[in-house]
């Protein structure tokens, strides 16, 4: 039996028959088309699949979709207004902290969760704030220097 | 059918009626890996995720109160302050859990309902006394020592028709908590450790991932109690405090009982070998800080 979630993506209301058993990250990407976010280990290992819910980022693979009623979910394809970037997403990609890029969404919407709740963490809290998200092309320096990047762009603002 | 209460006696209600046939969920951060692997879900599913009050999290009477939903994010930041009487333990164990969004949306009631051997927040429970609170919609609450909580292999005291409620935790104890994984973050435990020590003197020795369960090594948990009450003895004859800072030969051997008392195995993870060496190890270094 279906069941009629109703919540919010990117600030846009949302209605949508899920089943019961359908992650976050399945409704997101095969019903919604919001390819942004990334599966990958399904269990909570890598952090590809990082949304926010509520302020918090979260695994949306390991969240049923049902569970998400009332809430206000971002993605990637939020950060973006109009044609211009999130400091995050400008940052990532003027310090080339993309490499093959599918750690990159769930990278930034973790780094904007750390950021929405502390605007200016110290280099430890950036390491913690972005210990559960794996890149495997090992680009861990890049992704550091971007989150200088963005912690400066984002003080300048 | 996906059931999403809004309070806790209407969650009851339906966990009662429908048993076993109900998977209860929360965080979703066992349940839904567990979904994702075999791709074979509940025929219904009790999301406690909006149930009001299940996350709380409060001091209470002589202790504090977990609501079953609280998360290891919350349980992490309200008990981290020792000197209000956290339970710095607990706080530790629950940072040693995961990644953020892991400690966002995993709970205690998850940790104790999945009763892995490898349950860190189970491992810091049993160090503490900790008491279990099973509700039923009929039949009321029970607590359930959390001694007594763990009954085999990823079995436990819970009954089909029952719910996890919360859990309660005592005040004044001195803990410690160790943990080794494979790496800083989103790690299941080789091996963890906590310790604790009542204000009456019992002594709690807790190991994660070298039983069956998460389990107590209790001829070392004695060895220190008569220790410490030989110190307390001889200080009360001088008119003294005495101390609780354990000789080094009282530390090596409760070392060396706690390795006798556990029985890993070989796995991914580590060696049955490296994990009774690490058992004493931990153990050492907690006493050696206390």
């Amino acid at each position: 039996m279906g069941w009629l979630l109703k919540c919010t993506v990117n600030g846009n209301p949302v209605e949508i028959e899920v089943a019961q058993d359908e992650t976050l990250l399945t409704v997101l990407r095969d019903r919604l088309g919001l390819t942004g976010t990334k599966g990958s280990c399904l269990e909570g290992e890598c952090g590809s699949c990082t949304v926010i819910v509520d302020g918090r980022a979260v695994n949306s693979c390991l969240v049923l979709a049902a569970q998400v009623q009332g809430s206000q979910v971002e993605t990637i394809e939020g950060l973006e207004k109009g044609d211009t970037l999130h400091r995050l997403q400008e940052a990532f990609l003027t310090t080339g902290a993309v490499q093959c890029g599918y750690c990159t969404p769930g990278l930034i919407m973790a780094a904007k969760a750390m950021l929405d709740a502390n605007p200016s963490p110290t280099d430890e809290e950036i390491l913690a704030g972005l210990e559960g998200n794996i890149c495997r092309c090992t680009g861990y320096s890049a992704i550091r220097e971007a989150m200088r990047v963005a912690l400066q762009e984002g003080a300048r603002e | 059918m996906f059931y999403q209460p809004q309070d806790i006696e209407e969650a009851l209600a339906i966990r009662a009626e429908l048993a076993a046939a109900v998977m209860p969920v929360c965080g979703g951060t066992d349940i839904v890996v567990a979904l994702n692997r075999t791709g074979v879900g509940a025929e219904h599913f009790l999301d406690l995720s909006h149930v009001a009050g299940y996350s709380d999290v409060r001091a209470e009477g002589n202790g504090w109160w977990l609501g079953g939903g609280a998360t290891f994010d919350r349980i992490a930041t309200a008990l981290s302050d020792d000197e209000n009487g956290g339970v710095r333990m607990l706080s530790d164990a629950a940072m040693s859990i995961g990644g953020p969004a892991i400690r966002n949306r995993g709970t205690i009631a998850g940790n104790l309902g999945t009763a892995s051997p490898a349950g860190d927040a189970c491992v810091a429970l049993l160090a503490v006394d900790a008491g279990v609170e099973l509700g039923h919609a009929t039949r009321g609450r029970r607590v359930v020592p959390i001694v007594e909580y763990f009954t085999g292999f990823r079995e436990t005291a819970l009954s089909a028709d029952e719910l996890i409620t919360g859990v309660r935790i005592p005040s004044g104890w001195r803990t410690g908590w160790q943990k080794i994984g494979k790496r800083g973050a989103t790690n299941i435990s080789v091996v963890c450790c906590g310790v604790g020590l009542s204000p009456g003197g019992h002594v709690r020795i807790a190991f994660g991932s070298v039983a069956p369960t998460v389990m107590r090594a209790r001829e070392a948990e004695g060895m220190i109690e008569d220790c410490l009450a030989g110190v307390a003895r001889d200080a009360a004859k001088q008119g003294g405090g005495g101390s609780t800072a354990l000789p080094e030969d009282v530390i090596e051997a409760v070392g060396a009982s706690a390795m006798k008392a556990v029985s890993p195995i070989d796995d991914h993870r580590a060696s049955a070998t490296y994990r009774r060496a690490m058992c004493g190890v931990l153990v050492r270094r907690l006493l050696r800080e206390w």
